[in-house]
């Protein structure tokens, strides 16, 4: 059986973009920059339902 | 399962849709392929409701708008402190503890002694005349605050101050000007 591991990498970088997002959140809120937090914390949110999407799409890839 | 089946030895793919017998492990199938992307989708959930509270905090802020009002506080023990002795006292409010440093005749320096790490009190190395985090070594520089060394990559926040006949008193939290 062959699989597709664009799934799993696509998921990777999810994770990895939810990290830096999630740090880069809270360092702005401590330097005062409320906007780029505000900016950072909605990134987070989409990256949700894109991770939802990716799910749908790539579990029955063979 | 083949010497049962001779019908289906080295039929491939197996009528079967699970692909089960190409397992080798035990519980090989706890962390396949697809287990793994939903635990990102369960994971990416999990961040985004985290970071949810730091962007209400910020859209407080925000509403607030801009610039905070500190109250004028006199530092406890700052009359009688020596160069090169620091005193603990707690500023903006009785919960945030801070570190005023005597570096000079005539300079006073004073910060926030949460680390910008994980928030351990930073202390005052006299000795090494180096404001020190002793739960990670981290090291922050007394003349402004910033980090030199260990994890932290924020400097301390600093706090205004007014040297007077009497002592020193705190006037407020300086913005960073990053």
């Amino acid at each position: 059986m062959k699989r597709s591991w664009r799934g799993v990498l696509l998921m990777c970088l999810v994770l990895f973009l939810n990290i830096v997002f999630t740090q880069k959140a809270i360092h702005q809120y401590y330097y005062e920059h409320y906007v780029a937090t505000i900016v950072y914390a909605a990134l987070n949110v989409i990256l949700f339902p894109i991770a939802v999407w990716l799910y749908r799409v790539e579990r029955k890839v063979r | 399962m083949s010497e049962k089946q001779p019908d289906r030895n080295n039929k491939i793919p197996f009528e079967e849709d699970n692909y089960t017998h190409n397992i080798r492990k035990n519980e090989e199938r706890r962390l396949d392929r697809r287990t793994f992307m939903k635990t990102i989708v369960g994971a990416a959930g999990v961040f985004a409701v985290s970071t949810l509270p730091w962007g209400a905090l910020a859209m407080r802020e925000l509403a607030n708008g801009g610039e905070k009002s500190y109250a004028k506080a006199a530092i406890p023990g700052s009359a009688g402190l020596r160069v090169g002795e620091a005193v603990e006292f707690a500023y903006p409010s009785e919960h945030d503890t801070a570190l005023l440093i005597r570096l000079g005749e005539n300079e006073y320096k004073a910060y926030q002694n949460a680390c910008t790490h994980l928030r351990c009190p930073v202390v005052w190395d006299g000795g090494r005349t180096e404001l020190v985090c002793p739960c990670h070594h981290g090291f922050f520089d007394p003349a402004n605050g910033a980090p030199t060394a260990g994890p932290p990559r924020r400097p301390l926040p600093e706090i205004a101050l007014s040297v007077e006949a009497d002592g020193v008193y705190a006037i407020g939290v300086k913005r960073y000007e990053a």
